[in-house]
């Protein structure tokens, strides 16, 4: 379960302060998908990042499964990251010095799991990539890429699972495909899932939408 | 995560990103243990050259018999002994020929080092020998075989034994240690002192005893021994080498150590930027690690392990190529080298490697180390920035890092102070001197046509960016331009320290009867030769009215002592005064004139009075100048000049240097046949030794140049890396949108042309600074202003750094902007 109380994000500016979160309460309960929608510059990402524990927030908290992810430092939320969070961005964010399967094994290495590559192969297998386990991300396409970060995300058993904008840097097919698979596995594995997102189609397949603009959550 | 390291270094590896951080440290290795190891051996070599002139580690002189028990002391030390004993003694044929010869028996020991040559017949071909004659022969010089008429095979008598003549005596290794005796050298077995019957009590000899052996053995024998020698007897000390050759190389051994110096600096700096790239291009790499759960520890580890791999695999093949560097000098050298250098040992390899380690600690590990702290937000915000809070205590601790690296490795402040200063200089003025020149150069650029528009605007836009990379791009170029110009004065100044008409030969003992018609032979001859100075035999009494205490009571300088005096209305040639004033020609004022050295060493000045015992007669004479000479111009030089009256009373010899070329050697049996009483001294194998020497070392120095220009492009190379990728992405930017491909590479030419005038320009300032301190206050030179330096390292800086920059960004205008864009 994540919960957040007063949520807020304010940054340094041309001297003056931006307050680009102004209060955000909200709770999302386990198994839930949730999509957070909103124009360009209403926070989205801000609070993607703040919800997952990639950022600090200037005041206000965020729990996840009864951690206060305020009361730790930057390595305590990586080891909390690591056991209980997966990402899949808009960019796909894989590291191109390594193979798909060792873009994959990569989170369960940092687990210290010593099946990770047993369970690595098994996930692209159900991403469709066993075949091309061995290429380097520069030699996939985007679609193949996206999916090869949704099998990384997966792969480590998360119980959160974060996307920001999985579909924008791809074709609406490609998007559609990669959309399909992220809901079945979501479903298969049972996990919560919080999607950052423009694309209303995409919101919709989501059990509940919640809106940001202008740096506050408006109802529906 | 040690798989994934590894994996992600290769795969770095293959998209040349480490290339130049592995290629820097291995240069930076190889260069300082290559040279640290050629040293060493030198060192080694040296000694061992210069105990080759003694020919023995340790020698005892005296001027009576010496006690057998040193001997046997020696010998139980595991030393090897032998025995020489130098005499004039006159030698007969039975046709009643006869000359006065200078002989030197010896034990069948000598030498313990270094060579013997003889001849098989006067003249002939020099040939080694291990040992001296057997009991019952000789060996005469080859030119007492026309003095005396005799041949191989005949007798001679010394005293009252006869002696057969084996062969002719060519060289000792250690004939000019003892100028005492001169004249022809007859050489037999130290067994047949006895049966000559020449040696009385009283009679002028030098006895030696010589000793060799292991370096700690032959140290412990020397302290054992000299509390027991006596008045008249002292121990000579291997340091007293050929002063010629140790000079030569003692300023290249200095020469290789400022360009190791230089080559730690450049290497830091090419390290530093390869390593700051790096690191600013993992940054994403990071992020993402980071957002699966990586902690900073983690991450630190990642690449601490990667950095560690990378710095043992450079070191190993710095280490291999710092072998091979060392190994090709001596290669280079072995001909010329009478003795094998020994072993280097492992320390200059551990000197490569603490480099190494500090290379990477202080300028590899401090932006890789931020990479920990990055933050995992950029996954989400690719705009964000990484932190740049900490980047001037890294370049403060890579500066403290350099110098202490160079004070170490060169151990000598003056020349890490100087290359400091010149860097200093680069780096404050240089850096807000490029930022106005940049900004001035908008100014221009503002009505110029549009690639010069473009650039120029690029060159303002990153102002401080760009001026930094100048204070880089300045700072290599003018290393190598110390390292030029310090090479070319070095080797100039040697040029001209030894010329190839450098007098080779000595002649003294000439009467004055005989100088006029000698030097009408000389002329005739076209045997070009220095004045002829008369040389008196004189002793140092006294300093002030005060009495020095005599050589047997007190070994320290100030003592009464014996030396050569000569007289001349003029200052003679290459001297220098230093003090006081030349007297006028035919002065009959009591004056003298005294090297420099000498009179600082008894404690003299100008206006001081000296007394001193000509003959039986005592002079007391004023100090009237100082001068400085060259020791090493193979001229006449003399510690006291007095004014011609002062000494004119006093029966003189005259001595006199001349240059003999090797194709007129037949020249001296003429000469020697017409003076038999004139001694010649022939030091052309000698001069020939250090001019062989002198100009391996150049060769040695000029491959040590090429090296540290290799180094010195790695950090242009990586200065231009450095900020190829925002350029990258402007130019590709600029495609997309239509620019021609002579837009986009003339923009490019003319922004890094700029740059490296800019460059240029400051790095000769700061090169002429740099050297005059280097050559006035480290290497002992004289400073010369170099107008040849300013188009060099303007047009340097220009050209390379425009085509360096124009090859990297090449990519941009052959490949589609959208892959460009995509792989930044």
């Amino acid at each position: 379960m994540i919960k957040s109380e007063n949520l807020q994000k304010r940054v340094p500016m041309a001297g003056a302060e931006l307050e680009i979160l102004k209060g955000i309460t909200l709770e999302i309960k386990s198994g839930e998908s949730v999509a957070i929608i909103g124009a360009s510059g209403s926070g989205k990402s801000t609070l993607l990042g703040l919800l997952a524990g990639l950022d600090e927030a200037s005041a206000g908290s965020v729990v996840i499964n009864d951690t206060d992810l305020g009361a730790l430092d930057e390595d305590g939320r990586a080891r909390f990251r690591g056991e209980h969070i997966g990402f899949v961005f808009q960019s796909f964010q894989l590291l191109p010095a390594l193979t798909a399967l060792e873009n994959v094994m990569l989170p369960l290495e940092l687990q210290g799991q010593s099946r990770a590559q047993e369970q690595a192969q098994n996930y692209l297998e159900r991403v469709g990539l066993a075949a091309r386990s061995g290429h380097y991300p520069l030699q996939l396409s985007g679609g193949e890429q996206q999916r090869v970060a949704l099998a990384r995300a997966f792969a480590s058993r998360p119980s959160i699972l974060f996307a920001d904008e999985p579909t924008g840097n791809l074709d609406t097919r490609t998007g559609e495909h990669i959309i399909d698979l992220l809901f079945e596995l979501n479903r298969e594995e049972g996990t919560t899932l919080v999607l950052v997102t423009h694309d209303q189609a995409l919101a919709d397949r989501c059990q509940r939408c919640l809106r940001l603009d202008g740096g506050m959550l408006v109802p529906e | 995560m040690s798989v994934t390291a590894t994996k992600m270094l290769a795969r770095d590896w293959r998209g040349g990103e480490l290339g130049v951080l592995v290629m820097a440290l291995v240069l930076a290795v190889g260069i300082v243990s290559g040279i640290s190891a050629f040293t060493t051996r030198l060192q080694s070599a040296l000694v061992q050259e210069s105990n080759r002139f003694l020919a023995a580690d340790t020698v005892v002189t005296s001027g009576f018999d010496l006690p057998e028990a040193w001997l046997q002391e020696a010998a139980s030390r595991d030393l090897t002994t032998a025995q020489t004993l130098l005499f004039p003694s006159m030698v007969y044929t039975d046709a009643d020929a006869m000359s006065l010869a200078s002989v030197k028996a010896v034990s069948s020991a000598y030498p313990l080092r270094g060579e013997l040559t003889y001849s098989p017949e006067p003249f002939a071909a020099v040939l080694p020998s291990t040992a001296g004659p057997e009991p019952g022969e000789v060996w005469l010089d080859s030119r007492l075989f026309p003095l005396l008429e005799v041949a191989v095979g005949d007798e001679v008598t010394i005293g009252e034994a006869r002696f057969t003549i084996a062969a002719a005596a060519r060289t000792e290794p250690d004939q000019g240690s003892s100028f005492y005796g001169y004249g022809p050298r007859v050489l037999m077995h130290y067994q047949d002192i006895p049966a000559t019957g020449v040696i009385q009590p009283g009679s002028r000899v030098e006895y030696r005893q010589l000793y060799a052996g292991d370096t700690t053995a032959v140290e412990s024998f020397s302290r054992w021994l000299e509390p027991q020698l006596q008045n008249g007897q002292s121990l000579v000390n291997i340091d007293e080498g050929q002063p010629g050759i140790g000079s030569a190389l003692s300023r290249a051994e200095s020469f290789l150590l400022l360009a190791g110096s230089l080559a730690v600096v450049l290497a830091g700096v090419a390290v530093a930027l390869a390593a700051r790239r790096f690191s600013e291009r993992h940054h994403d790499y990071v992020a993402i690690v980071k957002s699966l759960g990586a902690t900073s520890g983690t991450v630190n580890r990642l690449y601490g392990s990667s950095l560690l791999l990378l710095g043992c695999v450079a070191t190993l093949l710095g280490c291999l190529l710092g072998w091979a560097i060392q190994a090709l000098f001596f290669a280079l050298f072995s001909e010329q080298l009478p003795v094998q250098p020994g072993p280097s040992g492992v320390r200059p390899y551990a000197i490569g490697a603490a480099t190494s380690l500090t290379c990477l600690l202080c300028f590899a590990w401090p932006p890789l180390r931020r990479l920990g702290q990055a933050s995992p937000l950029r996954v989400l915000r690719r705009d964000l920035l990484p932190e740049k809070r900490r980047a001037s205590g890294d370049y403060l601790v890579g500066l403290l890092a350099v110098s202490l690296l160079m004070w170490w490795y060169s151990q000598d402040w003056r020349l890490t102070l100087a290359v400091l200063a010149g860097l200093a200089v680069t780096a404050g003025l240089g850096f807000g001197l490029a930022l106005m020149l940049l900004r001035g150069s908008r100014l221009v650029g503002m009505s110029a046509g549009s690639i010069w528009r473009l650039a120029l605007a690029g060159l303002q836009r990153r102002g401080v960016e760009n001026a930094l990379q100048v204070v880089i791009f300045a700072m290599a170029i003018m290393l190598l331009l110390v390292l030029l110009l310090v090479r070319t004065s070095l080797i100039d100044d040697w040029q001209t320290q030894l010329p190839d008409d450098a007098p080779n030969h000595f002649m003294v003992n000439v009467t004055a009867e005989d100088v006029q018609s000698i030097e009408q032979l000389l002329r005739a001859d076209n045997i070009p030769s220095e004045a002829f100075y008369p040389m008196i035999r004189g002793r140092v009494m006294s300093i002030n009215d005060e009495q020095l205490p005599s050589s047997d009571e007190v070994q320290e300088d100030r003592r009464q002592r014996e030396t050569n005096f000569t007289w001349s209305d003029t200052l003679p040639n290459d001297n220098k005064l230093v003090a006081g004033q030349w007297w006028a020609p035919g002065t009959e004022e009591l004056l003298v004139s005294l090297e420099e050295g000498f009179a600082e060493r008894m404690g003299v000045a100008v206006g001081d009075t000296m007394g001193f015992l000509v003959g039986s007669q005592p002079l007391e004479v004023r100090v009237a100048s100082i001068r400085q000479l060259n020791w090493q111009s193979m001229r006449p030089n003399f510690y006291f000049v007095f004014p011609p009256r002062v000494l004119a009373q006093y029966p003189a010899t005259f001595m006199t240097s001349f240059h003999l070329a090797p194709s007129n050697k037949v020249f001296l049996n003429q000469f020697i046949r017409t003076y038999p009483t004139v001694t010649v001294i022939e030091m052309d194998i000698v001069i020939e030794q250090i001019r062989a020497i002198v100009n391996q070392v150049s060769a040695a120095i000029n491959l040590v140049l090429v090296v540290i220009l290799a180094a010195g492009a790695l950090v242009l190379i990586a200065g231009v890396q450095a900020s190829v990728d925002a350029r990258m992405q402007e130019s590709a930017i600029l495609r997309a949108l239509g620019a021609s491909r002579r837009l986009i590479l003339g923009g490019l030419l003319v922004e890094f042309a700029t740059l490296g005038l800019c460059a240029g320009l400051l790095a000769t300032v700061a090169a002429e600074l740099s050297v005059y301190i280097l050559q006035t206050r480290a290497m002992d030179m004289a400073y010369a202003p170099t107008p040849w330096l300013w188009p060099l390292g303007i047009a340097t800086g220009t050209l390379v750094i425009g085509a360096l920059g124009v090859y990297s960004c090449r990519k941009v205008v052959s490949t589609p902007p959208v892959t460009v864009l995509r792989e930044l």
